[in-house]
């Protein structure tokens, strides 16, 4: 992973076994579809990732976190940017707390159930699972070197010690699906206060952002509409992107195609997190995702080309890559979409 | 030598509107002139035109123009036969929907013959034909019958007499036959791209229910053969 700015446009290879051992979720679906059809994983190389390697490579650790906030217009390749970044931290031995897309926990939750920790507040067990599910497939030897620093009381009978691994709280979360969020609560809280002192880096990456500050569409038992503050998960990770520790970063993606209410034509960062969210987020590092430029269009023409996606006789005349251009607007999106039947 | 021709064609013809005004016909006053798709004949320099199409162009510069329908278009990647499927698909003039159904399906047949490609061992990797459009094609051929049956009455009874088709009708016959076999025979939660791509692939290799059908359309024919001198034409 040590891709300078000659890399750019250029595409990497990521071997498949990693892939699956770092991404059990995160990639887009129209990524996945890809590996599977080419047997393997390869992201392009651009400028905004490099841009935010460089800044990782030269960050203090002593100071707090700094906050970073990918945005850009539908289709872009946020998410493949935070993905790329995600690898390279994976790769340079840093924890990455991973979460694929925050607006799945404010959306479609089947399963509420008021909190026993704290009155007023609601748990979402399944997603809370699947999540658990997820990080511990990703970050298994962290697990075991990482202890608690505190007693937790999980119910009448179970409670685990001070200085028991963390795999033990993400399987006691596992197994109780009731108290899942709360495991999850403890390990976002747990890793917090540990990484100052410097034995691992915490990366915290979360797809989604904007879904932690908006409106949610669950409602309780009574009809009520749900605000975010009042699901545990959402909390949680409000703390977390708080930047009062040190030791790590934080890498945000704002997302528009997830969002609830909010028009499909915002995409900075003042519209889609509104007020709450910006204050709350607020000294942070922009980061503009724009569509393709000529060189990254035509490398990704030329992949294409290579592995036998574009059939039609005519895309390889001149016409129809002039034709590609002009109609996906070198809208990474548009391109994968129209590149799909021909 | 055109032009006063024109200008007094234009004004008898401008004067002249239809009894009846269609809402959704074409009907257009013959003065009117068919859009001209092809990008080619637009950039051929001045000297290379031949005299019928120097005429024209400077019919172009002076008579009205017809709209263009939706299914003409200038792009390279446009096939008339895809449209023609692509409209039969279509439901309640959703043609937006219809269009991605048949992008889906091509690209699902690509995903599955890219796949089977990639697996296979080297001296296999020629014969699997990976490109859509030829699939479709092949397949499209594969289903058409060659010979028909048409219901004469002779002395108050119907017979079913074999007769020759016409190519329009052996191409509207193909492509029905595996429209209405995707949207009947497969299971309720199954995709229709899915199950398009599968038939595509069964008829390009002459297997399936299409040509099934096909066939025993060819047995009826040939077992009332003893009917064929009731056609007339």
């Amino acid at each position: 992973a040590k891709h300078t700015e000659q890399h750019e446009g250029r595409l990497y290879n990521i071997p498949l076994e990693e892939v699956k051992a770092v991404f059990p979720h995160g990639l887009p679906q129209r990524f996945q579809q890809q590996i599977r059809t080419f047997n393997e994983a390869r992201v392009m190389v651009r400028k905004p990732a490099l841009e935010l390697l460089a800044y990782l490579k030269g960050s203090n650790l002593a100071h707090p976190a700094v906050r970073y906030v990918i945005y850009g217009e539908r289709g872009t390749g946020k998410t493949m940017t935070l993905c790329h970044v995600v690898h390279y931290c994976s790769r340079q031995g840093w924890l990455v707390l991973h979460i694929p897309d925050a607006h799945l926990w404010v959306k479609n939750c089947k399963e509420l159930l008021q909190s026993s920790y704290k009155k007023g507040r609601l748990d979402q067990p399944l997603q809370a699972s699947v999540w658990l599910k997820n990080f511990k497939a990703s970050n298994e030897r962290f697990l075991q070197e990482i202890k608690t620093q505190k007693k937790y009381i999980w119910g009448k009978h179970e409670s685990t010690e001070e200085g028991r691994p963390l795999g033990e709280v993400v399987e006691q979360g596992l197994a109780r699906v009731r108290s899942a969020s709360d495991a999850v609560g403890v390990v976002l809280r747990e890793l917090k206060l540990q990484s100052h002192r410097g034995s691992f880096r915490l990366l915290a990456a979360v797809d989604g952002v904007n879904a932690l500050w908006g409106r949610t569409t669950l409602s309780k038992e009574d009809k009520s509409p749900v605000s975010p503050e009042e699901l545990t998960l959402v909390h949680n990770l409000r703390k977390l992107v708080r930047n009062d520790w040190s030791g790590g970063a934080i890498v945000t993606t704002l997302s528009q195609t997830g969002s609830l209410f909010k028009p499909s034509s915002a995409y900075t960062p003042q519209e889609l997190l509104g007020k709450e969210g910006f204050d709350a987020l607020d000294p942070f590092v922009p980061i503009p995702v724009a569509n393709y430029s000529p060189r990254e269009f035509e490398s990704c023409y030329g992949y294409y080309l290579e592995r036998k996606w574009l059939q039609h006789e005519k895309a390889h005349t001149e016409d129809g890559k002039a034709e590609l251009q002009f109609l996906s607007g070198s809208n990474p999106r548009q391109l994968d979409r129209l590149a799909g039947p021909l | 030598m055109a032009a006063p021709s024109a200008t007094g064609l234009c004004q008898r013809l401008r004067a002249w509107l239809p009894r009846i005004m269609p809402v959704r016909w074409s009907r257009y006053n013959p003065s009117y002139l068919e859009p001209e798709v092809n990008k080619e004949l637009y950039q051929k320099p001045l000297e290379e035109l031949t005299e019928e199409e120097r005429e024209q162009m400077e019919l172009k510069a002076v008579r009205p123009i017809k709209a263009a329908p939706p299914t003409l278009s200038s792009s390279v990647f446009s096939d008339p036969m895809i449209s023609k499927f692509t409209n039969m698909m279509m439901k309640n003039g959703n043609k937006v929907l219809a269009r991605s159904l048949m992008s889906q399906t091509l690209e699902a047949i690509k995903r599955k013959q890219l796949e089977k490609y990639h697996k296979a061992p080297e001296n296999e990797k020629e014969t699997i034909e990976c490109n859509p459009y030829i699939i479709f094609h092949q397949a499209l051929k594969n289903c058409q019958p060659i010979i028909g049956l048409s219901n004469i009455t002779r002395g108050g009874k119907t017979y079913q007499v074999p007769v020759p088709l016409t190519d329009n009708r052996k191409r509207f016959l193909a492509m029905k036959w595996l429209i209405t076999e995707c949207r009947e025979n497969k299971h309720r939660r199954m995709m229709l791209p899915e199950k398009l791509s599968q038939e595509l692939l069964l008829a390009f290799n002459n297997e399936g229910p299409v040509i099934k059908k096909k066939h025993v359309l060819h047995k009826m024919a040939e077992a009332n053969r003893a009917y064929a001198h009731f056609r007339w034409w």
